[in-house]
């Protein structure tokens, strides 16, 4: 009995103990808050040892240095995205964070919880005699949906993506096959055939990734005249019958057919067919434009790295990575007052020089390897991937079925048929 | 607490009356033990309360509404239950986590079966189990990863099958063999964790009982039907509750083989555990936070019904040895 008395003592004890953990600890949780005096916390999607963080850090230093305000930085990397909501949700946001302009218009502004930077555009730009709105485009806020609130500002960008099939202009197979980039599909499946005869692929493509093979279908339905968001908007899924999407289906399935995607494409994963593509074995590769860096040290001596759109593509496509706020935002106006001390020319011009990518600046040249990217993207106008269609809508409706058209298990009437079946499911359970 | 139960008054008390049994005849021991009861079990029930009770009851809240996480919560009812119901792609990740559940628990616990058979005649068992076992020390993200290299066409997997003369292997990385190669390594990892627990319970069947069995003229078979098997059987019926229940929860393995860095795994090879995630984390909108807690409590109700199910099916008298 006494060995139970005692044992009976140290269990109360050890659960007092517990408890005064637990409350303990659920008092650490809470209470944060940023620096006032000019400073400002400061989320970033990169971590500290990529490139861009380099960039970002040099700065934030110059800017620590000529306004005294302290930056709190987090390297957070991309969870950030993940992170962001709950964080808003909990009073505990960041001032500033970055992201793609997708991420912060999902997680954020579609919530009407991003803040609208619209003021950043009359500031100044430091050291330069012009305010922010003339060094950054226009278009490229006009591509962005609106928040609940009406503003396309809710994300300031400092580095632009776009999408195109790369390819190595010092290849002579490919400089023989292609004396000038072609002007219509045919005469993008005339080049492959070219290129078939001299025994080389047309196009590598990791075929387990419905996005970048679906980039096809993207550039196709857009010098069509047919926007993919709204196409993805038509609950009857009537849209999928114009006579315009089913052609621009047989186009890709004209790839698939000919035999003009690298053998094995269907049977590997990423990385295995942008190597194939680094090496020579195949002509195009469709990508991001950060596929440049990505095989810059895999690359032969001697590759000159080029790009086109799909021929008949009427509008390059873009993505925005940037700053933005949430409404909660403490020190939203120090936050802003960095924006645009970033957005020198000065300091900018490490995304392309250091970090190797595009900025929005018309300005600031791009890295060598993205010249043609660049000149695209100087067109009037750009415009979201797939027009911005976002949600549940790519992997429920189109991706499965693309890929299924894509490694040729069906052909171009029956994926359109299935899109619109599976388009109109999908609408009646989105309440 | 501690002072009633050093209360002198227990020892001290008057033998022979009927005033202290008045608790209806429970003896000294057992009143006890019920005193220590609560003070016994409340850390964990509170803990049990406050990590899971607490959490579950929260999902089946947020299931009730349209929520984003961070602005106002709208209230749906059953709307969300029911819109899930009617979703092909939620029906077709139901069947995806019974298939894995079912036929991948059948093939594991099958190839186990034979293992145990195996191991508990063979010499160096104890190194043949680390090998078994060892499969399931590695993170699944591993074999997401050495699938790529491995499995590739002229990965060293089809090299080594060229060598037994077959000359087209099948595109083990294509869409279609998705599912078969995440149930593949499922069964690959489980098979040594599930041959580990059950050889231990094994190991504890006297020996006395497998050479009065020799005598008699049993075979290996024989053996592991009518001793091994209903021996263990406390120990098999345990695993396959936790097979059950781990089964439902496979999330990694699926998005490793079949996601890109760019999107989700095709939505055919999706089980109940992708489907929340993508409800929870879509791309380019606000998390739907109320469908995807309703697919999982859905997930939860049906792993909760199987397990009661599966337990009551493998309710045995245990054997006393």
């Amino acid at each position: 009995m006494g060995r139970t008395t005692m044992s009976a003592r140290r269990v109360v004890g050890a659960a007092t103990a517990a408890a005064l953990a637990l409350g303990a600890s659920a008092c650490g949780g809470s209470g944060d808050g940023a620096k006032a005096s000019g400073g400002f916390t400061y989320w970033s999607m990169w971590r500290a040892d990529e490139p861009q963080a380099k960039v970002l850090k040099a700065a934030i230093d110059d800017f620590t240095a000529a306004t005294g305000a302290k930056v709190n930085i987090t390297w957070a990397g991309r969870d950030i995205a993940k992170k962001i909501g709950p964080a808003i949700a909990a009073n505990q946001a960041p001032d500033l964070w970055d992201e793609s302009d997708d991420k912060v218009y999902g997680t954020t502004a579609a919530a009407d919880q991003a803040l609208d930077l619209s003021p950043v555009l009359q500031l100044q730009v430091p050291g330069e005699d012009f305010p922010v709105s003339q060094v950054l485009p226009a278009k490229y806020f006009d591509m962005l949906p609106k928040d609940p609130s009406g503003s396309n500002h809710y994300v300031i960008p400092y580095e632009i993506v776009t999408n195109a099939m790369f390819y190595n202009a010092a290849d002579p197979a490919i400089a023989a096959a292609m004396p000038s980039p072609p002007t219509d599909w045919a005469g993008l499946l005339k080049v492959c055939d070219a290129l078939k005869a001299a025994g080389k692929a047309c196009i590598a493509s990791e075929g387990e990734d419905p996005w970048s093979n679906a980039l096809y279908f993207d550039y196709l339905l857009n010098g069509a005249g047919v926007n993919v968001s709204q196409l993805a908007a038509d609950k009857s899924g009537a849209t999928w019958d114009a006579p315009a999407v089913l052609t621009a289906a047989q186009q890709v399935e004209q790839l698939v057919k000919g035999g003009h995607l690298i053998e094995g494409y269907d049977a590997t994963k990423y990385p295995t067919q942008e190597t194939n593509w680094a090496s020579g074995k195949a002509a195009f590769y469709m990508d991001g434009n950060y596929v440049t860096a990505e095989v810059a040290k895999q690359v032969p001596a001697g590759w000159k790295m080029a790009s086109m759109l799909p021929p008949t593509a009427k509008t390059p496509d873009a993505n925005l990575i940037g700053f933005a706020s949430p409404k909660r935002a403490k020190n939203a106006a120090a936050a802003q007052k960095f924006i645009a001390f970033f957005l020198q020319k000065k300091h900018l011009a490490g995304i392309s020089t250091t970090a190797l990518n595009l900025t929005p600046r018309a300005d600031i040249p791009a890295p060598a390897e993205l010249a043609d990217v660049q000149k695209a993207l100087d067109a009037p106008a750009v415009r979201l991937g797939f027009d911005g269609v976002s949600g549940s809508w790519l992997p429920k409706v189109l991706n499965e079925n693309y890929l299924d058209l894509w490694h040729g298990k069906t052909t171009a009437a029956q994926f359109v048929a299935k899109c619109k079946a599976d388009q109109v499911s999908y609408w009646q359970t989105q309440g | 607490m501690a002072t009633t139960i050093d209360d002198p008054l227990r020892t001290g008390a008057p033998r022979g009356r009927s005033a202290p049994a008045s608790r209806a005849g429970v003896g000294p021991l057992e009143r006890q033990r019920r005193r220590m009861f609560w003070p016994f079990t409340a850390p964990a029930l509170t803990v049990y309360a406050v990590l899971f009770i607490a959490p579950v009851g929260y999902a089946l809240w947020t299931s009730l509404y349209k929520w984003d996480g961070m602005g106002a919560m709208d209230w749906r009812g059953p709307q969300n239950y029911i819109l899930l119901f009617r979703d092909p792609r939620f029906r077709t990740s139901l069947v995806n986590t019974l298939e894995l559940m079912v036929i991948g628990g059948t093939i594991t616990f099958v190839l186990s079966f034979a293992l145990t058979l195996v191991l508990r005649e063979m010499r160096a068992r104890l190194f043949a189990r680390s090998v078994l076992f060892f499969p399931s020390l590695v993170n699944g993200m591993v074999f997401g990863i050495a699938a790529g290299f491995l499995f590739s066409p002229t990965g060293p997997v089809n090299q080594a099958l060229k060598l037994f003369g077959v000359t087209t292997p099948p595109k083990w990385l294509s869409t279609d063999n998705l599912l078969p190669m995440v149930l593949g390594t499922l069964v690959w990892t489980a098979t040594g964790y599930y041959t580990s627990i059950i050889m231990a319970a094994v190991d504890q069947i006297p020996d006395y009982l497998y050479e009065a069995a020799e005598l008699d003229g049993a075979g290996p078979f024989q053996r592991f039907r009518h001793i091994t098997l209903p021996c263990a059987w406390d120990v098999i019926a345990v695993c396959a509750v936790l097979w059950t229940v781990s089964s439902v929860k496979i999330f990694e393995l699926i998005l490793l083989y079949g996601g890109s860095t760019n999107a989700y795994p095709p939505v055919s090879s999706w089980n109940t555990a992708v489907y929340v995630y993508t409800e929870a984390f879509p791309q380019g909108t606000v998390p739907r936070l109320g469908t995807a807690t309703a697919a999982a409590m859905a997930s939860l109700v049906m792993v909760t019904l199987i397990t009661v199910v599966l337990r009551r099916l493998l309710r045995r008298e245990p054997v006393e040895y």
